[in-house]
């Protein structure tokens, strides 16, 4: 942040109290919640599935990044959003956790550069990274000030799932033992494929079931899981997924401690999603707790979380 | 070689560092603790210097990352066995707080910079301790202490002799529960040390300790019956012998019949090395107010003491109203000085004599008289006096006197008594030692925080407050500091703290240390102390060996106190000192000449005792019904009084 703040200061630009984070000012996931029919890929259709046996540890380490980007400056209308990203591998070991090889942090300038003076990104452009937020985008910006901030948002957040791809390559290629990754793996070509990632995701802004299916979902109990799924996507790599139910929800929201689970669909799926699902079961303790998202949080992300949190400087 | 990274110092706006506290927080398993000493080592250099801090751990915290226990009962679904089957740990933390020891440079004073931690390597130690001015070179005058033990690192901690035994500082109090804290044991240990490194060039040094409970002190020129391999290497690793102290003098008053005395250190094979501790008027008319309640002096009767004391004992005393030259020497010339004043003024009606009242003089009779009876076995009515060597006492001796067996007021005598004569032959350097260490215990008994003002308080003041001049220093041992009068205890250099109770480690006197301190406090170990001592900015904790001398209790079941014997037997068994082959028999064929006049006898036998003549029943026999003039210890030439080293700018 002080070598941006610096850098605008050395080619004129006026900067004001860093504002908060956008994180908290903008919806971080905007897009329209809706249901999305699957391919069952256990059995021709979705079914509830007890999850046999009991949860057992077999977890070897977590994977998770944290992101933070706040305005430091305006020219005219145009928001310069500073981003900094983290993301870092936690290995359990006797029950402890620490940092695989090293936490991977990039932070950089955030800006439309085309709506921008060219002196003035050069300047910047010779001090600090930039993040051209226009760059591949199909529309140009609107203009609305608001718009460009949201668009730094999702530059930031593109930064963050690059630097967890990175890891996840790195884990699957020198990593040992199941790795939980905190969101999708099918994101990743490596962690697609590999036996060794998992992801746990823990919003359902998009739910995977037919409609006359969803109910089945929602009525999960605890440990049990749906039949497993196939996700395509175009721009995304296909995985074996399925929702399994961590904690009962009681008298809550249907999709408290509801997860959903991505693995590479490879092998025997119903006997390595009933394994995976007793090791996701099992990381419910300790409990995730102050964490908002507790409920589907499971401790070592949570504890991945902390470590970044305290190694990224505010 | 750099010792290892034991920690980091951390400060937060809530919790910063200052000049004199730091924080660090170390790996779960390191081996630190309250009392740990540790250095900080800085990375940015403070005027080209980079800072070194030592500190010594005085709390300790511990904490996960939940926000609320509620939530850990939470995660286990409220079954405890729950939590220890969870695949992670929380996150936890060890974080310590310590209290600066010393910064090097000692300026600028700035709060402790952040850095490593390591702990403290012996070098550091004696850095940290700022022992460093006083353990080496050609002024070394280091006192061990103990030893430090933390972490693996074995390190001995001296005080500087300076400060123990004067004339910077000087006096040293112990506290602890009783039976726990050791502290006969520490000071026995202590004196051990003492004698063994105070340098020559300090002068000679000796001890005198006051017994004042069982068989305490009574055998520490004895070999201890157990000593481990670990007390063994203790007293190598601090450069003292493992060895009882080989010149020590007892005395202790006869038994009030006369024949024993009157201590636990009567067994045959011991009784000789027991010398009789016995006054006579003119020693204890000196202490009369120790024995004199305010009650019983006012002004008149205070009056005609100071005239007896000045015009009447130790001297030819003649008035008109007697009929003859009285030659008062003993209680029992005293009594008929008395008897004669008294019968001379009733039969002439006169209720004046030298503008003393009659009622007056019936008093001071009445008390006076009674000391006799109060302190018998001590004070003898004849005027036998046995007394400790004043102006011959020996280098690195200790002089033991047992008074657990006489009543509070002859023990108050005793004190003041041996006391005032150390402090007045100290005055003139007549002592026979340049310092002389006085061991107290029960001082809350002597010199209490509060109550009435009395003699002995007044003294022990006195020589807390300038004993260090003289070369009298104080050993005083209480349970309760805070029950010990407050300039007694804030004149001692040296504090030693064994295990206390928690209740006294409530009062205000121990308002400056930490939570964790006390606890460790409440909970020490026999052998363990807690020290505090000038040079120390903050105490320290060390561990000291069992003292190499028999304790009381094993002394008295390896040496069991002989049965009161009867007259016979006592007079033989105190002859044979003087003649090994005395019967008996012969005893009881001199005796059968004297009749039965017990009290004679015992004269006859305590004036041959001092006398040590060559034909000693001989001696003995001629002596039983003789009249007996007191001993007049002998004096010096003054020497110069010891005062701090001139070169001391401060000074």
């Amino acid at each position: 942040m002080r070598a941006a703040i610096r850098a605008l200061r050395a080619a004129g630009v006026g900067v004001g109290a860093a504002g908060a984070p956008l994180e908290l000012r903008t919806t971080f996931d905007d897009t329209a919640p809706r249901v999305e029919p699957v391919t069952p890929l256990e059995g021709d259709r979705l079914v509830v599935r007890p999850v046999p046996g009991a949860p057992e540890p077999g977890v070897r380490a977590f994977l998770d990044g944290i992101q933070r980007s706040q305005v430091v400056a305006h020219v005219g209308a145009v928001p310069l959003v500073h981003g900094v990203v983290a993301a870092a591998v936690r290995v359990r070991e006797a029950r402890r956790m620490r940092t695989w090889g090293a936490a991977r942090r990039r932070e950089a300038l955030v800006v439309p550069v085309a709506a921008l003076d060219h002196a003035l990104v050069a300047t910047l452009g010779a001090a600090v990274p930039l993040v051209d937020t226009t760059a591949g985008e199909p529309a140009p910006p609107s203009g609305h000030p608001q718009d460009l901030a949201a668009r730094a948002l999702t530059a930031v957040q593109r930064m963050r799932e690059a630097e967890e791809l990175a890891l996840v390559a790195a884990w699957v290629a020198d990593g040992d033992g199941p790795l939980l990754v905190d969101g999708g793996i099918s994101g990743s070509p490596e962690g697609a494929r590999a036996e060794s990632v998992i992801g746990v995701v823990k919003s359902h802004r998009t739910l995977y079931a037919a409609p006359s299916e969803l109910p089945l979902v929602l009525a999960l109990r605890e440990g049990e899981r749906t039949s497993a799924v196939a996700l395509h996507s175009p721009r995304r790599n296909p995985v074996a997924s399925w929702y399994l139910r961590l904690r009962d929800p009681g008298d809550r929201s249907p999709l408290f401690g509801l997860v959903r689970v991505e693995v590479a669909p490879t092998g025997d799926l119903t006997a390595r999603a009933d394994a995976v699902s007793r090791w996701v079961l099992a990381e419910r303790a300790p409990v995730a707790l102050p964490d908002p998202r507790w409920d589907v949080m499971v401790y070592g992300i949570r504890e991945c979380e902390e470590y970044l949190t305290a190694i990224l400087p505010r | 070689m750099t010792a290892p990274v034991l920690g980091r110092v951390v400060a937060t706006e809530r919790r910063p560092n200052t000049p004199h506290e730091f924080h660090f927080w170390t790996a779960l398993d390191a081996p630190v603790g309250v009392g740990t000493i540790v250095r900080v080592e800085s990375t940015r250099p403070v005027n080209g210097v980079l800072p070194s801090v030592y500190g010594v751990v005085t709390e300790g915290f511990g904490y996960t990352d939940l926000q609320t226990p509620l939530h850990d009962v939470l995660g286990a679904d409220g079954e405890p066995g729950a939590s220890a089957t969870a695949p992670t740990e929380r996150t936890e933390i060890r974080l310590y707080t310590a209290a600066v020891l010393r910064q090097v440079p000692e300026e600028p004073l700035q709060p402790v910079p952040m850095g490593t931690v390591h702990l403290a390597t012996e070098v550091d130690v004696q850095a940290a301790l700022r022992m460093d001015t006083y353990v080496q070179g050609s002024d070394a005058r280091g006192i061990p202490v103990g030893a430090y033990r933390s972490g693996g690192t074995d390190a001995a901690v001296h005080l500087d002799a300076d400060f123990l035994l004067g004339p910077e500082a000087a006096h040293l109090a112990i506290s602890g529960v009783s039976g726990l804290a050791t502290k006969t044991s520490a000071v026995q240990w202590l004196l051990a040390s003492i004698f063994t490194h105070l340098p020559v060039r300090k002068g000679k040094v000796a001890a005198g300790c006051f017994t004042v409970k069982g068989p305490d002190l009574c055998f520490i020129d004895r070999p201890a019956t157990r000593l481990d391999p670990a007390d063994r290497a203790l007293y190598d690793a601090l450069g003292v012998p493992a060895a009882p102290f080989d010149r020590v003098r007892y005395f202790a008053p006869w038994h009030a019949r006369g024949t024993h005395l009157a201590t636990l250190r009567t067994h045959d094979a011991l009784a000789e090395s027991v010398t009789p501790l016995t006054w006579g008027l003119r020693e204890t008319l000196q202490y009369a107010e120790v024995l004199l309640s305010r009650e019983d002096i006012d002004a008149k009767a205070d009056a005609l003491i100071d005239f007896i004391k000045e015009r009447v004992v130790d001297q030819r005393f003649e008035d008109k109203l007697l009929e003859g030259t009285h030659d008062v020497r003993s209680f029992a010339d005293l009594e008929r000085w008395f008897r004669e004043l008294l019968q001379a003024m009733e039969a002439g009606n006169q209720e004046q004599w030298r503008t003393h009242h009659i009622a007056t003089i019936r008093k001071v009779r009445n008390r006076l008289g009674n000391i006799s009876t109060r302190c018998k076995g001590l004070v003898t009515d004849d005027g036998t006096v046995s007394d400790l060597p004043f102006g011959a006492f020996e280098d690195r001796a200790v002089y033991v006197v047992d008074v657990a067996q006489l009543e509070e007021d002859a023990q108050d005598l005793v004190f003041a008594r041996i006391i005032s004569q150390l402090r007045e032959h100290l005055e003139k350097r007549a002592l026979g030692v340049e310092q002389v260490v006085v061991f107290v215990d029960e001082l809350n008994k002597y010199a209490p925080s509060d109550g009435a003002d009395t003699y002995v308080r007044q003294m022990l003041l006195d020589i807390a407050e300038r004993g260090r001049y003289l070369g009298l220093v104080l050993f005083g041992a209480q349970q309760f500091r805070s029950q010990v009068h407050r300039r007694v205890v804030g004149n001692s250099g040296t504090q030693l703290f064994g295990r206390m109770d928690a209740d006294e480690l409530a009062t205000p006197g121990y308002q400056t240390l930490a939570p964790a301190t006390k606890a460790r406090l409440a909970t020490l170990e026999k052998g363990q102390l807690m020290v505090r001592h000038p040079h120390f900015g903050q105490p320290i904790f060390v561990r000291f060996p069992r003292p190499a001398v028999l304790t009381g209790r094993e002394g008295v079941e390896q040496f069991p106190p002989a049965e009161v014997p009867t007259l016979e037997m006592a007079v033989a068994k105190t002859l044979r000192r003087l003649d090994p082959s005395i019967t008996v028999g012969q005893v009881q064929d001199v005796l059968a000449l004297a009749g039965d006049d017990e009290e004679a006898i015992l004269r006859a036998r305590n004036v041959t005792l001092l006398k040590r003549p060559d034909n000693v029943l001989a001696f003995f026999s001629k002596q039983l019904r003789k009249r007996v003039a007191p001993e007049v210890v002998g004096g010096r030439g003054p020497a110069p009084l010891r005062t701090p080293a001139t070169d001391d700018e401060y000074g």
